[in-house]
């Protein structure tokens, strides 16, 4: 079960992303993103319709107080919101759902978390980056756009997830 | 019951799924431009495919009601295929009183029985006396020449084909080159020999041969077939092989051409 502060957290987080997508920009290839971390992240005791919800939610706050095109933040992450639980499935197995519990590093170990949080943002990266480029772009660039960005923003999440899924044990 | 539940929160969740997809869809192409144009091109491609999709299995059983109307359309278009045909025959037979041909009349007719196997071959015309045809006419088509009309009942006229020894035709090469006796070779369904060229006619083979307008049968210039080889008969004139251009087999119908002066001109000559 996720701590109480997790809403005060994911809502601090959703500022940090605006800072990100605001303030970060270094490169036309580099797009940080860790909002598919943030919607893994939500307890798995939230149904898929509610986390679908706040994933719009949060995507359509970050799109509009941001530059980018509004809804595309949105049409990536419902999609990750929807495969949520089949996502956590495969990686960590059906045990946490029988157990009613929330995945965690120490629990489930970096590399399954790792995993989990790589398939969503890469499933996340991959619609940014193909609605954002409409066709117009070259393979190329949306590839090379795609891997500099997955590389980055699993960094990042890595980085902030233990404040949205700390050790249990503590 | 519990998979039923399972079941329809599945549902629940693709219907959810689609319809906050479709709400960020509509937001992006409201804003962008270049996206509009990108998600309508996208979404006229999918419409297209469940469209042009349902529509093959639609066409597909309405095979038989589109059979039968494709049916009823042919039988149409035949009866007004037919309707042209006479029609043009008309026109056809206006055409064969004017300009060249002015001096002959012409009636259109239909060969009811045709012999094509032996050396003296014959037709049986549809048409006879109260139809206006008369004996000593000629028989032709599009093609060329098809006979000579030799007795006239009341309904019914009896010709010599050209596919007979006994038949010759004044023709000519070309235009303006030497005149000679078309002849059947006996031998062949098209095949046709050019007799007493004189020498000093020059031709090329392919060239045309028609009608001389010589004989007071056949109006002048009708197209008759293409000239062949050539073989010089007795050292004094040239015998030259001719391709027809009627097709014996498939004559139905033709068109008799009578010279009105026939009997003057006989008298004449008598």
């Amino acid at each position: 079960m996720r701590r109480p502060l997790f809403w005060f957290i994911y809502l601090l987080l959703v500022i940090v992303q605006l800072l990100l997508t605001n303030y970060l920009r270094v490169s036309p290839y580099l797009m940080i993103s860790i909002l598919p971390m943030m919607v893994l992240c939500i307890s798995i005791r939230v149904g898929t319709v509610w986390t679908m919800l706040i994933a719009f939610a949060t995507g359509f706050v970050v799109d509009l107080l941001s530059e980018g095109l509004l809804g595309l933040n949105v049409a990536a992450l419902v999609p990750v919101a929807f495969f949520r639980n089949g996502i956590i499935r495969l990686v960590f197995g059906t045990e946490l759902f029988a157990r009613d519990e929330d995945f965690s590093v120490q629990r489930n170990g970096f590399g399954k978390t790792a995993l989990a949080i790589l398939i969503a943002q890469a499933l996340f990266l991959l619609i940014y980056v193909w609605i954002d480029s409409a066709g117009m772009r070259p393979l190329s660039f949306d590839a090379l756009r795609f891997a500099v960005s997955l590389v980055a923003s699993m960094l990042v999440s890595l980085l902030t997830l233990g404040l949205l899924a700390p050790d249990p044990r503590r | 019951m519990r998979k039923r539940r399972n079941w329809f929160a599945s549902l629940l969740n693709v219907v959810i799924f689609i319809g906050l997809e479709m709400t960020a869809l509509q937001l992006i192409s409201a804003n962008a431009p270049l996206q509009r144009t990108w998600i309508a091109k996208g979404a006229h491609y999918f419409m297209a495919k469940i469209w042009g999709g349902s529509a093959s299995v639609e066409n597909y059983f309405s095979l038989a009601q589109e059979n039968e109307t494709l049916s009823r359309e042919n039988a149409a278009l035949m009866k007004e295929l037919l309707s042209a045909r006479e029609m043009l025959r008309a026109v056809h037979t206006d055409t064969l009183s004017m300009g060249n041909w002015s001096g002959f009349s012409a009636i259109p007719a239909e060969v009811v029985k045709i012999s094509r196997n032996g050396q003296h071959n014959y037709l049986i015309l549809n048409k006879g006396s109260e139809d206006g045809v008369q004996e000593k006419s000629g028989i032709i088509t599009r093609d060329g020449v098809v006979g000579i009309v030799d007795a006239v009942g009341a309904h019914y006229a009896y010709a010599f084909s050209f596919r007979n020894n006994d038949i010759s035709i004044s023709a000519r090469l070309g235009r303006e080159g030497g005149s000679g006796l078309l002849v059947w070779d006996g031998k062949s369904t098209n095949g046709a020999l050019i007799k007493e060229v004189p020498l000093q006619y020059k031709y090329n083979p392919g060239d045309t041969v028609y009608t001389s307008g010589h004989s007071l049968l056949f109006p002048p210039d009708i197209p008759l077939g293409l000239a062949g080889d050539a073989h010089v008969i007795n050292g004094a004139t040239n015998e030259i092989d001719v391709t027809l251009f009627q097709e014996f087999s498939s004559i139905r119908y033709v068109t008799v051409v009578h010279n009105n002066s026939f009997d003057e001109i006989q008298q004449l000559v008598q």
